[in-house]
């Protein structure tokens, strides 16, 4: 990543034509080719970009960028008038973004506290094998009843169909042939709800927060 | 189908209707207003297969017949009429219907009639006479506890009781349980109980408004409730399970009794109210003849405000959900109410100081700090 902090003007030709007048701002090259222009304003939004793969040449005083688009080409024509910082960082690399809250931390919180996804829930497995791809938690109720927990962020339609398919995946095995399901989700979608009830599969919202005892559990005059 | 009717009485009668009528239902005939003219009388039908509402139209009936038009529609023409008196006229051959108002005229196509389900009658069961203003006084108390979560549908109705001379009726989410008993004139002529849909008494509320009656009708079948007054008839299916014993929830006893200004709190409440944004709550600090409410959002703001009360004891600081507390104050109509608290994570007490018998208890909301 090449950051150069630069007093210069910009000239954009392409599908149109766009000049930055003369002014101090933050070029960012990436090694991926990218190249973004920055100015101190303007929010996250670079005034100027080109998206990878580019062409980059460079001489005493220019910058120029080029990519084609189809027939044409698209430019970009840094003329720098001086020059105020030019680093180059190794970033190695990258990691992917982390987002909390994601079906990972869910099953995780999950997996050790199984009763928010039913009373008397204990865990039996994580990533229970079927044929069809692994089910996110097997558990016991307290009757020894097996319950096949399938774990979204997002409840949708599409995760009680995924669910639907292991139940039946599942319940080839005679010895299991009465398990039940459950969907557990932060949000579960209202089309979820219905499509989950009518297929007599039970879904629960869960609070990540809450399930980790980050935070406790809204008082409430009864259960 | 033909009739002429003013513009002002199909603009009141279809926004009474449209308001039962269904949003969401896969059938599209729910989403429509039956007009119904029949023995030189018309009436408006809407259902959303919970609720279900027939009002009277007045009108000069000069076809039979029956119809479905899109509610939405049909309110948004009745809405912008230019003349006082308006025609509907079914075109069968077109599958419209023509509403003629002074030169406006429109073409409505219509919905299929034949999905549209028949309105439940009364039967033979036994009919309870109301006082409609105690009645819709009663609902107007508790419906703000009700709970609006369609997951735990019980909780979505209000628990209705009637016998003698008195009327109960209960609502809670979980988080906030109104009760108010109404003590009426004279004893009523039957009995019964049903825990009814909180939008269908809310609506039955508005009817009652906004009609002469002094009574209203409720007629209690197995699984359906029909209300009538004022002319319409709002049938209601009822909720299944048990609702809660409110009984047990309510504490045996209280570490604290204040009775306060009710409007003096509610002003106070309502003013620190702006800064508890985003889930914050509202903290009550109860200190030696003092209770200062203070609310604090992060990259937002704080508030404090204090008011003498007569609190005695050792200083203590309790959370509430700002609008929660609110619904409570503002339910209150006596002058004074009375304030009963035990601890920062239990149940609090706010009930009518004059014993007109309601009662709202509100959890508590843990503070962190």
């Amino acid at each position: 990543m090449r950051l150069i902090v630069a007093r210069c003007e910009v000239t954009y030709t392409g599908r149109l034509t766009a000049v930055l007048p003369e002014a101090l701002r933050l070029l960012m090259l990436k090694a991926d080719g990218s190249v973004m222009v920055h100015a101190d304003t303007g929010g996250f939004k670079p005034q100027n970009w080109m998206t990878p793969p580019t062409v980059i040449e460079e001489s005493d005083d220019h910058i120029v960028v080029r990519k084609f688009a189809g027939k044409t080409e698209d430019r970009l024509d840094i003329r720098i008038a001086e020059v105020i910082s030019d680093v180059t960082h190794d970033m190695g690399e990258a990691a992917e973004l982390e987002k909390d809250g994601v079906e990972k931390h869910l099953q995780e919180a999950l997996a050790d506290a199984p009763h928010w996804c039913g009373e008397g829930f204990r865990l039996v497995r994580r990533e229970w094998p079927t044929d069809i791809g692994p089910v996110d938690l097997m558990c016991r109720d307290e009757d020894d009843g097996w319950i096949a927990v399938e774990i979204k962020r997002i409840g949708t339609i599409d995760a009680v169909e995924q669910l639907t398919r292991y139940l039946d995946r599942i319940r080839q095995d005679p010895a299991m042939n009465d398990v039940r399901g459950v969907l557990a989700a932060q949000v579960v979608k209202p089309q979820a709800r219905v499509l989950a009830e009518a297929r007599g599969i039970d879904w629960v919202e869960v609070d990540l927060a809450v399930v980790r005892g980050d935070r406790e559990p809204d008082l409430t005059l009864f259960t | 189908m033909k009739l002429q009717t003013s513009s002002a009485d199909l603009l009141a009668q279809v926004g009474a209707a449209a308001r039962v009528a269904s949003t969401r239902s896969a059938v599209q005939a729910l989403s429509g207003v039956q007009v119904v003219a029949a023995d030189g009388q018309a009436e408006l039908r809407a259902t959303d297969m919970e609720v279900g509402l027939r009002v009277p139209l007045p009108a000069t009936v000069e076809r039979d017949g029956s119809v479905v038009l899109p509610a939405r529609l049909l309110l948004d023409v009745a809405r912008v009429l230019p003349a006082s008196d308006v025609s509907l006229e079914l075109r069968p051959s077109e599958g419209d219907v023509e509403i003629v108002s002074g030169s406006a005229r429109y073409h409505v196509r219509t919905l299929r009639g034949e999905d549209f389900p028949p309105f439940p009658e009364a039967g033979d069961g036994s009919v309870v006479r109301v006082p409609a203003d105690a009645f819709v006084a009663t609902v107007r108390k508790v419906e703000r506890s009700a709970s609006k979560d369609e997951t735990r549908p019980i909780l979505t109705g209000i628990l209705v009781s009637a016998s003698g001379s008195d009327l109960k009726m209960v609502a809670t989410d979980s988080y906030r349980l109104s009760v108010k008993e109404t003590k009426l004139e004279s004893p009523l002529d039957g009995e019964f109980e049903a825990n009814v849909p909180a939008r269908a008494l809310g609506e039955l509320a508005r009817l009652a408004e906004g009609a002469d009656d002094a009574e209203l009708t409720v007629a209690r079948q197995e699984n359906q409730v029909i209300f009538s007054v004022g002319g319409a008839v709002l049938a209601s299916r009822l909720i299944d399970g048990q609702f809660p014993n409110y009984n047990q929830l309510l504490p045996d006893g209280y570490e604290h009794d204040l009775i306060v200004d009710s409007e003096e709190v509610r002003a106070v409440v309502r003013r620190m109210s702006l800064m508890a944004q985003k889930n914050a709550p509202l903290r009550l600090r109860f200190s030696e003849g003092e209770l200062t409410v203070s609310a604090q959002t992060p990259d937002v703001g704080e508030a404090s405000e204090s008011l003498p009360v007569p609190f005695a004891g050792e200083a203590f600081e309790i959370g509430f959900n700002p609008e929660f507390l609110r619904d409570g104050l503002e339910s209150v109509d006596s002058e004074q109410a009375k304030l009963r608290l035990i601890s920062p994570l239990r149940p609090g007490l706010i009930e009518a100081a004059d014993d007109s018998g309601f009662l709202y208890l509100i959890m508590p909301i843990r503070l962190n700090v």
